[in-house]
């Protein structure tokens, strides 16, 4: 199950990223976000990225080891942004 | 006695920095003892497939073979069944790459793997014919298509590069490029301009925008960014700051003269946009904030004939059909219409989409659209457009006095907006859906 602050970074993703064919809540919380799982490519990272600086003021960097695993699923994601959001 | 003609390795003097990595700058006579150290190590096959992420480790992987007599082959992109199809197709093949990955038969970090030899070597010397590096476009079949490029042409290309995208350089210019050097666009610029040019390039390849200021941040003065359009925009959106950054060379993509001009008021710099494909490497350069014509390169002749325009170039080992729609000016410089793959022909006719898509968003009035082929009919195209104050009789109107009634879009329907990705891209399937549901409206007696 996705928490409500999962559920807003879903659906983030999915506008950011224009994933028409699925619904935020489709999202598994512990699925990867890249590779398998949704397939998604370097463009889509970047694109969601800005996506997620635009919403939480945070710039991410991939030079960060936390940056690679957080990266991995929606909920990695989640707990990444709240760390460093101020 | 050889009697074939040979080029050295780098013309670039032993005392001269060549690139930045961990342990800061490497001069030429380091990084030589550290390729023919390299060199030395490398197994006995004829391809390597180099996956080095650390540039300055690809620089090595990629001069070790050259000097070892092997050649690098260039796979379009890291995927596993890629790597496997490449195996496959050249059994005589060994990956080399950063430990990090664990399917690399050679893994090294050179940069830990002890001193170089004490005495900086003797500067190679390269037969011209020898083969290089296979570099492969992909085609429409997905099956990729290998092109051969030999020392004699990659050094004379290069040469006729820096011409085109430094001219001179009385200082040396630092380099750092966001693209892989697995590809033509990358290996030009960041790993065989430094071998030739009065430049050096950072080991590094950062992705995200901050790791990109970061990276530029620790070159000194003067800086490039060797770059693309799809990050160029990324970055600009990001509104991370850069410090002073000199040039920003733009490939593998049309970039807008929006972006072009916007980069050059936020950053204050200088951006080249360069035109090329893999077979010829770099072919034209404009700077895009205000130009529209490209010129050529004065390595190449441009010669129109009946498939296209050929490209011939003395160092080239055969002529090259530009995949690209392009019309000569005149004085070295061209118009780009359009890929061959968007021209259409209707009636006998032939057009570019691209052109017509450029004709249409010029039109005074026109905020936004897109001319397309709906579907069923192959013989008619439509458009969608954005003009607030425009009606679709003034819009065919104005098209009207510019292209061929055949190419004139039938119907021309209005919309509040186009349904186009962040990075300005349209899908086909986003652009049939909102032409549906307009027709139906349009249909019924609504407006939209």
């Amino acid at each position: 199950m996705q928490t409500e602050q999962e559920k807003q970074l879903a659906e983030l993703i999915i506008e950011a990223l224009n994933l028409e064919d699925i619904s935020a809540e489709e999202i598994q919380p512990d699925a990867p976000l890249f590779g398998e799982g949704l397939g998604l490519d370097s463009i889509d990272a970047l694109e969601l990225a800005l996506a997620i600086t635009q919403k939480y003021a945070i710039q991410l960097k991939a030079n960060d080891q936390g940056m690679k695993q957080a990266f991995g699923t929606l909920r990695s994601l989640n707990a990444y942004i709240r760390e460093n959001s101020s | 006695m050889k009697n074939q003609l040979s080029f050295p390795l780098t013309n670039r003097k032993p005392g001269e920095i060549i690139a930045f990595d961990s342990r800061g700058a490497r001069r030429v006579d380091q990084f030589l003892g550290e390729a023919v150290n390299l060199s030395k190590q490398l197994p006995a096959r004829r391809y390597a497939i180099n996956l080095f992420t650390d540039r300055y480790q690809y620089l090595l992987g990629f001069t070790a073979a050259i000097i070892a007599g092997q050649c690098t082959l260039m796979p379009p992109n890291r995927l596993k069944a890629t790597l496997e199809l490449l195996g496959e197709m050249f059994p005589d093949s060994y990956t080399l790459g950063d430990n990090t990955l664990a399917d690399c038969e050679i893994s090294r970090n050179v940069s830990r793997s002890g001193p170089p030899g004490e005495f900086p070597p003797d500067i190679p010397e390269i037969s011209a014919e020898q083969l290089c590096a296979i570099a492969f476009t992909s085609g429409s079949t997905g099956t990729p298509t290998p092109n051969h490029k030999y020392w004699g042409t990659l050094r004379t290309g290069t040469l006729g590069n820096s011409e085109l995208l430094f001219g001179e350089l009385p200082r040396r210019l630092n380099m750092l490029a966001t693209v892989p050097p697995q590809h033509m666009w990358g290996l030009e610029t960041s790993i065989l301009a430094p071998l030739f040019a009065n430049t050096a390039i950072s080991h590094l390849a950062p992705f995200y925008p901050q790791d990109i200021a970061d990276a530029l941040e620790s070159l000194p003065d003067p800086r490039a960014l060797i770059s693309s359009p799809v990050h160029l925009d990324v970055l600009l959106r990001s509104g991370v700051r850069l410090g002073k950054l000199d040039w920003i060379f733009s490939a593998t993509a049309p970039l807008s003269e929006d972006l072009a001009r916007k980069l050059e008021a936020q950053y204050y710099t200088h951006v080249l946009e360069l035109f090329g494909c893999t077979e010829s490497g770099i072919l034209a350069s404009r700077q895009t904030a205000t130009e529209s014509l490209w010129r050529q390169s004065a390595s190449f002749e441009f010669i129109p004939g009946r498939e296209g325009i050929l490209i011939r170039g003395a160092h080239l080992p055969g002529e090259v059909i530009l995949p690209d729609v392009i019309e000569l000016v005149g004085d070295h410089r061209f118009r780009w219409l359009g890929r061959h793959q968007d021209m259409i022909n209707i009636a006998g006719k032939r057009g570019s989409l691209a052109e017509l898509n450029h004709r249409l968003a010029a039109i005074p009035g026109v905020v936004d659209g897109i001319i397309f082929f709906p579907g069923n009919n192959p013989d008619r195209l439509a458009a969608l457009v954005v003009a607030p104050k425009l009606k679709p009789a003034g819009i065919l109107e104005a098209l009207r006095s510019q292209i061929e009634p055949v190419f004139l879009p039938r119907p021309v329907y209005l919309v509040s907006g186009l349904p186009r990705q962040e990075t300005g891209k349209l899908s086909r399937k986003a652009v049939l859906e909102l032409f549906e549901k307009t027709s139906t409206m349009h249909k019924s007696g609504k407006r939209l």
